[in-house]
């Protein structure tokens, strides 16, 4: 099935079952070489097993896997040819960081002079030459998370793996590994699968994003086509913080006109197609395409801000319809409106995305 | 008036502080008397066969007692040594316990291994089983191990020895214990890196579970050197006699020899100790620190 294609990695239908738990199902996906894919999603939804099971170090309860066109099903982890790097680094306690870096080259038995070459080689593309000669017990953080990524480089795999491999940095050493990853996957231009269920990692450094929940891959694409244009209700949630504000109501037919009637009214145009008949929707706006109106102009609706959260350069307003529904609102920071304004707003109809009953979106955006 | 008033303040501070000093003083003394009972109830036995080993028989039983061995008298150990098979005993005990030793971690730690990482069906029901073996008291299995043992022929011979004592499941659930407490990413990592079981537990996993296979050579060791029942029965030749046994033969026909008794006590004592002092310093060896984040 995947011999011809070009892809660095395709898997077809896999499954995985532990006992009558389904943990992954009807999972397709196909890598180009090079490409930088995060599998994002929540805890427990199968992004790691997903990873463990290209690596082989599960076992797979259906599918297939090729890797570099080849079917991989049935090779040991080693015949594989990608590298991973694991969340809690799995380096090898007693072993100085050269051990470390030599050690897969050691085991597949290349030349001394060559391996010698091959890990000072990496060591000095990762700053690590200077402690070549510790253990890892003797490393920060950091410096612990370069000699994994190391480990992975000296084989020049065909593929990374990566396990959520920032999530235990500290939130200033985390951000500024993230823009090194991203300098580093530039450099050595290997195709890599990212697995994090941080949103603002999976958009600043992947290509495409997958997005994950319950075993079952929600939507793929590049991280503004996510965000932008979310395949369903879970995914506007799950990406984008704070999530999209989604309303729920009932689309009708009045007139010719499709409306949606909900906390607000509104029409809703070439956002409905005819083919969806009328019944409950829900509608979705990100908070910083929620527009503010004067209220004595008379259109717009009244919300009641409720809590106002500053972050820096914009501010979040938290605000409610009459119905007690929430809103949540980007303003800019200097905006002077305070808790318990009421203020009006609208909601512009070239950035409402229309979900179906099931949750599906069912427009595609306004040309 | 105000300066009278701080300098009081100030003399009933640097009072306050000498109290509490002459407070901290006096419990610290309070332990170490206690600690300095202890010790003495806990050495004070061992002493006591020292001194008499260095003793002749007139000088063991005088009154009131000597607390000093002297006049020093070699005399129990040139006896020990020269007139009692106590050189071969000796020889036996720690062959016997330095081979089932030496097999016994080898085999438990790959048991261990096995247990602890490796997926394989009715892996539950053979832990339970050794974790049930291992309640089965030593007194009702000493008749079927006598047959099984004649059976194959091995009895007085330091198979019947060696071999028995290796089928005790302690050190392998000990193990498995210990390999458990490895994370699963580092099996993970090695595998991915082209090892399979043996070399992932040979290179790996061993390497880092140094001080459990310390505390487990320490067990068996002393074990071994401690046995008696089933040295007792096993063998029947003088030549393949161990320690335990052949001092209690001192006892059963030596006549009342206190001497000669705390003599061999003594030098009993001599290996176990080497092998405690020397096996201390891997106690501290690398530890697990700095493979994982924390």
């Amino acid at each position: 099935m995947g011999e011809n294609r070009a892809y660095a990695i395709e898997l077809v239908e896999v499954a995985k079952r532990y006992g009558e738990t389904a943990v992954l199902s009807g999972v397709d996906l196909a890598i180009e070489p090079g490409e930088f894919v995060a599998l994002l999603g929540p805890s427990g939804c199968g992004k790691s097993t997903l990873l463990k099971l290209i690596a082989g170090l599960e076992e797979m309860s259906g599918g297939e896997i090729y890797i570099g066109g080849r079917l991989a099903n049935y090779l040991h982890p080693s015949a594989r040819n990608v590298a991973m790097v694991f969340q809690n680094y799995a380096l090898y306690p007693h072993m100085t960081v050269r051990a470390n870096l030599g050690f897969p080259l050691r085991t597949s038995g290349i030349a001394r002079a060559e391996l010698r070459a091959k890990v000072e080689a990496a060591a000095s593309l990762l700053q690590l030459t200077e402690q070549l000669d510790r253990y890892p017990d003797e490393l920060s953080g950091g410096q612990r998370q370069r000699v994994a990524l190391g480990r992975a480089i000296v084989r020049e795999p065909l593929a990374f793996l990566m396990d959520e491999p920032l999530s235990n940095l500290d939130a200033l050493l985390r951000v500024e590994m993230r823009s090194e990853l991203v300098r580093l996957h530039k450099r050595v231009g290997r195709t890599t699968i990212y697995v994090t269920h941080d949103q603002v990692e999976a958009m600043t450094m992947a290509n495409r994003i997958v997005v994950m929940h319950r075993g079952v891959i929600q939507q793929v694409g590049t991280p503004s086509e996510v965000y932008s244009l979310p395949a369903n209700i879970f995914v506007a949630t799950f990406v984008g913080s704070p999530p999209m504000n989604l309303l729920s109501g009932r689309l009708e037919t009045a007139g010719g006109e499709r409306v949606f009637r909900g906390a607000l009214d509104l029409a809703l145009g070439r956002l409905a197609p005819a083919s969806l008949p009328d019944g409950p929707v829900t509608v979705g706006i990100r908070p910083e395409h929620v527009q503010l109106v004067d209220p004595a102009t008379g259109i717009g609706r009244r919300v009641q801000v409720e809590l106002v959260e500053r972050v820096g350069p914009d501010s979040y307003l938290l605000a409610q319809f009459g119905d007690g529904r929430p809103l949540t609102i980007r303003v800019d920071a200097a905006s002077p409106i305070r808790e318990g304004d009421g203020i009006a707003i609208r909601l512009p109809q070239e950035h409402l995305r229309l979900f179906d009953a099931a949750g599906n979106r069912v427009t595609k955006e306004i040309s | 008036m105000a300066g009278a008033t701080s300098a009081e303040a100030r003399l009933s501070g640097a009072d306050h502080a000498r109290q509490r000093r002459r407070k901290r003083r006096r419990a610290e003394f309070l332990r170490h008397l206690l600690l300095a009972v202890i010790t003495f109830i806990l050495v004070a036995p061992f002493y006591y066969v020292f001194l008499a080993s260095l003793k002749n028989s007139t000088a063991i039983f005088s009154y009131p007692p000597s607390l000093l061995p002297l006049p020093l008298y070699l005399g129990n150990y040139e006896a020990l040594l020269w007139n009692t098979g106590f050189l071969r005993w000796m020889f036996n005990t720690l062959f016997v316990a330095a081979s089932v030793t030496f097999i016994k971690v080898f085999m438990d730690s790959m048991a261990g291994y096995a247990l602890a990482k490796i997926e394989m069906t009715g892996k539950k029901v053979i832990f339970l089983a050794m974790l049930i073996l291992l309640m089965v008291p030593i007194g009702a299995l000493i008749v079927p191990l006598w047959s099984l043992v004649s059976a194959l022929g091995l009895t007085d011979t330091y198979l019947a020895l060696i071999l028995p004592p290796l089928a005790n499941p302690l050190g392998a659930i000990l193990m498995r214990q210990f390999i458990l407490g490895l994370p699963r990413d580092l099996d993970n990592a090695a595998r991915l890196d082209g090892l399979n079981d043996f070399a992932i537990y040979w290179r790996i996993v061993l390497p880092l579970i140094k001080p459990g296979l310390v505390v487990l050579a320490v067990i068996i060791f002393t074990d071994q050197f401690m046995s008696f029942i089933w040295p007792l029965i096993a063998t029947t030749s003088d030549d393949l006699q161990l320690l335990t046994v052949g001092v209690a033969a001192l006892r059963a026909h030596g006549g009342a020899n206190y001497g000669l008794w705390s003599a061999s006590a003594v030098m009993s004592l001599i290996p176990i100790s080497i092998f405690f002092f020397v096996l201390q310093r891997q106690f501290l060896a690398r530890s697990l620190a700095g493979a994982l984040k924390q």
